[in-house]
């Protein structure tokens, strides 16, 4: 499988930067639990054929130097899985959206 | 020490504030994903179950024999991914679910008085997983896999490990088909020791080469409740 990934920008992925809380240092933060679920997604996508995880790996290094270079590191691999998906055309970004907007909704519920 | 600590400071979480907007959008991805059957939420369970299940033990129960037994260290050495198999690890189907990247050889590294030997994966980060567990996020860094190649002693020496000029490093590079882990030299003061007691100080970090084993340290208790190393 061969992918090529360029640096298209997605305002659903920029926003989540936007958004985000500030983080402590990198060599300070304790992993977050969604950090452990993104790891198997990335293995599933992968086992499955979707998304190679070298591929994924050698994109979060050139993305995370130019689109992403904003964003802290340990959220890459999320926005950069979302990017491929999106590249591939697994995803469009009103699907992405709408359940960002969902998943946010069903969080905040008290 | 005093335990009467307010309980009223354990607020309820207020949901607001506990939304992460990379939790948002990590759940967003697996969720499409498993609705347009890219995968399934089995599939998913399965690894999260395994990689938190797993740690360093396997590796460290090799070392330990391979300390003890000079016929299991000759077999070890020599084909490290067969040898797996009699400490339980089968890194042909690590995980039951036939992970493509784990289908690997694995090469054990031994390290004497005149050689040591340290693991990097500058691709990406390849790591000895069914022996030593997820990866720690050092090892995942830029800095580490570009730097540790150009300059292993200063790197090394950046973890607290001196290594005498007259000991050759060498860096073993991982790639998705090889897979590596050091066997570190026996430290002293472990005369008479059961493979048990071997095993529990044969930490993570002395199997990746950026440390050594200790006859007084398991890496099993914090830190700040042993003597200053």
């Amino acid at each position: 499988m061969s992918m090529s990934i360029d640096d298209q920008r997605y305002p659903v992925l920029m926003a989540t930067l936007r958004r985000a809380d500030p983080a402590p240092p990198e060599p300070d933060r304790t992993p977050a639990p969604w950090e452990a679920n993104l790891q198997a997604t990335c293995e599933c996508l992968s086992w499955r054929g979707t998304l190679d995880t070298l591929e994924r790996r050698h994109a979060e290094d050139t993305l995370g130097a130019t689109t992403y270079a904003d964003f802290p590191a340990h959220a890459r691999a999320a926005v950069v899985t979302a990017h491929a998906l999106l590249e591939q055309g697994e995803i469009s970004e009103r699907e992405l959206e709408t359940k960002m907007n969902d998943v946010r909704a069903r969080f905040q519920q008290a | 020490m005093s335990h009467d600590h307010d309980h009223a400071h354990h607020a309820p979480i207020e949901a607001a504030d506990e939304v992460s907007e990379f939790d948002v959008l990590e759940t967003a991805i697996r969720e499409l994903a498993i609705e347009k059957g890219l995968f399934s939420r089995e599939d998913h369970r399965r690894f999260t179950e395994w990689a938190e299940r797993i740690g360093p033990h396997g590796g460290a129960r090799m070392v330990a024999r391979a300390w003890l037994d000079p016929e299991f260290k000759r077999r070890l050495l020599a084909d490290g991914t067969e040898t797996s198999k009699e400490v339980g690890i089968n890194w042909l189907d690590p995980t039951g679910t036939g992970t493509p990247s784990d289908n690997t050889y694995f090469y054990v590294l031994e390290n004497t008085p005149a050689v040591h030997n340290v693991i990097v994966c500058t691709l990406c980060s390849c790591y000895p997983r069914p022996v030593l567990g997820q990866a720690p996020e050092w090892y995942k860094t830029p800095h580490y896999r570009r730097r540790v190649v150009r300059w292993p002693r200063e790197v090394l020496a950046e973890f607290g490990l001196h290594v005498p000029l007259d000991v050759e490093v060498r860096v073993h590079d991982s790639n998705q088909k090889s897979r590596f882990m050091v066997l570190p030299m026996r430290p002293e003061g472990t005369e008479g020791w059961t493979e048990d007691q071997l095993a529990a100080i044969v930490t993570r970090d002395t199997m990746i080469g950026v440390a050594l084993p200790r006859a007084g340290w398991t890496g099993d208790r914090s830190p700040a409740a042993t003597p200053r190393a």
